[in-house]
């Protein structure tokens, strides 16, 4: 007999097709910063649709991993996880398609169509909206600190700039780290050279007021709420990638510090 | 201390708008995720008026947009979680967090000045950065997991 016509193989390629189809929405949502549970939920409500039984699932910082089955027959799969990051609207319609799938099913062929569909037409915010908001948040953070009036249009625009730098070298692949670095030294620098210019007296705390939009809140509250719902390992990779970052930003804190002479 | 209220309200609100923005927030969800940054704010000042520690006002704050957003949840649909998290952003202690690694490199520096000072802010900073970001978390667990809409 052929393998074509084994039925356990042919049982077994369904599987992977429904295991793969499964795995690429859950890594669409890992990407997007959605916590563990989410990640599961999304994955088990599609391979479902999709006529299969999720026997275990196991969500990494950098991969996913799958045991889907039908009957006696279970097939294991894994995906790589890309950089993290927040893409709100795309993880509200992955999940709303997960959920769709949960209750009409489909193929999973149709899966990753929908999919990448959505990973390409949904839409996002463009830079000359997010970056003047982001040194907004920036801005108004500072003020939350107690950063005076004078201080506040120099964290804007620091906070702008730093934001445009930062979506510049993530389209170039920049390591993350590295990237916080040269954001908070550049964002720092004009936060901190500006408000001193502008008559602050404030003007330490307007350089690390520009500077805030590193400050991983996501991951940070996610590492603990994922620790919360039994998921420490991957909880604790997200506390360590936030306690890193937050090292690196500080190295370009203390680099434009040095350079106003703002050093205590 | 109204105005003092109104300001970190108005402040917190126009930051979650900001961050909003950066996590691609929808028009919609940008309104609830300014109301939500306000409310906290708003509540966290108002606590810390009180007499309260910034640890307990941050997890009294968590809780209020944690609990806004549980009940509202059904309205909400899939993503609720994430809104309630991005109004909790402004309290987020960055700041704390940058002065004490700050506070490190001055105290490893080779002939450091002050360094039993330098130490003890030190220490009291990043003490405060971990109890501020678990009261934040907890704040907004709570609510979440007594919610039957378990935020999917």
């Amino acid at each position: 007999m052929s393998a074509v016509a084994d039925p356990v193989v042919l049982r077994h390629r369904d599987l992977e097709k429904i295991a793969n189809a499964a795995l690429k929405v859950g890594r669409i949502l890992m990407e997007c910063g959605a916590r563990v549970n989410v990640v599961r939920e999304g994955m088990r409500l599609v391979a479902q649709g999709l006529g299969a039984n999720v026997v275990g699932e196991r969500v990494g910082y950098a991969s996913l991993t799958l045991t889907v089955g039908s009957g006696d027959e279970t097939i294991t799969r894994m995906i790589d996880v890309g950089a993290h990051g927040v893409n709100y609207r795309l993880d509200v319609a992955v999940r709303r398609y997960a959920t769709k799938v949960a209750r009409e099913g489909g193929a999973p062929q149709e899966v990753h169509e929908t999919i990448d569909r959505l990973v390409r037409e949904t839409r996002r915010h463009p830079l000359w909206l997010v970056a003047p908001a982001t040194g907004l948040a920036c801005a108004a953070f500072g003020r939350l600190l107690g950063v005076d009036w004078p201080a506040f249009l120099p964290i804007l625009l620091a906070g702008g700039v730093g934001q445009w730098l930062r979506a510049g070298l993530h389209a170039r692949r920049t390591n993350p780290c590295l990237v916080a670095v040269a954001v908070a030294f550049v964002a720092g620098g004009i936060g901190g050279f500006g408000a001193r210019a502008a008559g602050s007296a404030s003007a330490e705390l307007a350089l690390i007021a520009s500077t805030l939009l590193l400050v991983p809140g996501v991951p940070a509250t996610n590492a603990q709420t994922d620790i919360m719902e039994g998921f420490p390992t991957v909880g604790s990779a997200r506390a360590v990638s936030v306690a890193m970052i937050m090292v690196f930003a500080t190295i370009g804190i203390w680099g434009a510090e040095a350079m106003l002479g703002m050093l205590p | 201390m109204l105005i003092d209220v109104a300001h970190q309200a108005a402040f917190g609100g126009l930051a979650a708008w900001g961050f909003g923005v950066l996590f691609n927030f929808d028009g919609r969800s940008l309104v609830w995720c300014t109301a939500l940054g306000a409310l906290a704010l708003g509540v966290r000042t108002l606590a810390l008026a009180g007499g309260w520690s910034l640890e307990a006002a941050s997890f009294a704050a968590a809780l209020a947009a944690g609990a806004v957003v549980a009940l509202s949840s059904r309205q909400r649909g899939e993503g609720a979680d994430m809104i309630a998290l991005a109004g909790c952003i402004p309290m987020v202690p960055g700041a704390f967090f940058g002065k004490a690694i700050l506070g490190l490199f001055l105290v490893t520096a080779p002939a450091p000045a002050h360094a039993e000072q330098t130490a003890i802010f030190t220490v009291v900073a990043m003490t405060r950065v971990i109890l501020t970001l678990g009261a934040i978390g907890a704040g907004l667990a709570i609510p979440q997991q007594m919610s039957r809409h378990r935020g999917f």
